[in-house]
């Protein structure tokens, strides 16, 4: 299973990477930006995305967008801080997954990794 | 800004801490006003406001209490990078946070990443400094609401 971590900070794309470390996570890569996590979705159609929000560039929903365009069946977590629903529901309107609020819980983090494979 | 703002503000800063482990307390102090001099640590981490409201949302910490919390982040070995790093992430999650009571139109901007005391960062004039200290393994930070 290939996972694709989207986050401007490394300190979160590290500590999302050490909470999902598992037997089925074959390859792992990392984007600090919008416009490189499109570039490397578009190569690698990578089975699980999780994706900021506010980042520098290309923000975090439109980068959901053209991942969205690249395959409509991607499986895209978002974790953000924006806490308001309205951004939310937006998010899975655009074709999120699911969407979780930092600080990151690992617990939690896990579960929702578990359901979207699952799915 | 009133008090029910700054309550939201605290309540973040409970929820940020407390996620980081749990039986370790954050100890946050009264709230004051500090218009005149901000008082600014070793890094800070700036969130521009706009949209609802305007100006900056600011966490400052020594490099002391910014290491302890990358120990607790697994992170090693820890550098300068890694500070700034989280510094702006802490200010980001903060001000995120926040739009759970004010809402989407709270807009938050990408951080910006400062250290020492001179803080190179345009706050409106017009708006009041809010200071809400907290107290976590025996340092200090603040975070710093300066908002209209």
């Amino acid at each position: 299973m290939k996972l694709l971590i989207v986050d401007d900070s490394s300190v979160v794309r590290r500590a999302i990477e050490r909470d999902l470390e598992s037997g089925e996570i074959t390859e792992v890569d990392q984007a600090a930006t919008g416009e490189d996590a499109v570039r490397l979705y578009g190569a690698k159609l990578h089975d699980v995305v999780t994706l900021d929000i506010t980042m520098p560039g290309m923000d975090g929903l439109t980068c959901l967008d053209k991942i969205i365009e690249i395959n409509p069946e991607a499986r895209v977590l978002i974790i953000s801080a924006l806490r308001d629903k309205a951004t939310a529901i937006d998010a899975i309107k655009r074709g999120a997954s699911g969407f979780l609020c930092k600080p990151i819980n690992p617990p939690e983090l896990r579960e929702a990794f578990k359901l979207l494979i699952e799915d | 800004m009133n008090d029910r703002d700054i309550q939201v503000f605290i309540a973040c800063v409970q929820r940020y801490f407390e996620s980081l482990k749990r039986d370790v307390t954050v100890v946050i102090e009264p709230p004051f006003i500090k218009d005149e001099e901000k008082p600014f640590l070793e890094y800070t981490g700036i969130i521009g406001i706009s949209g609802k409201a305007h100006g900056a949302v600011c966490f400052t910490a020594n490099g002391v209490m910014l290491e302890s919390i990358l120990s607790f982040l697994k992170e090693a070995p820890i550098d300068r990078n890694l500070i700034c790093d989280l510094v702006g992430e802490i200010a980001n999650t903060l001000s995120g946070n926040a739009r759970e009571e004010f809402g989407r139109d709270f807009l938050i901007s990408v951080p910006i990443v400062s250290t020492g005391k001179n803080v190179g960062f345009k706050f409106p004039p017009d708006c009041r400094n809010y200071v809400i200290p907290i107290i976590w393994q025996g340092e200090k930070a603040y975070l710093l609401v300066c908002l209209s």
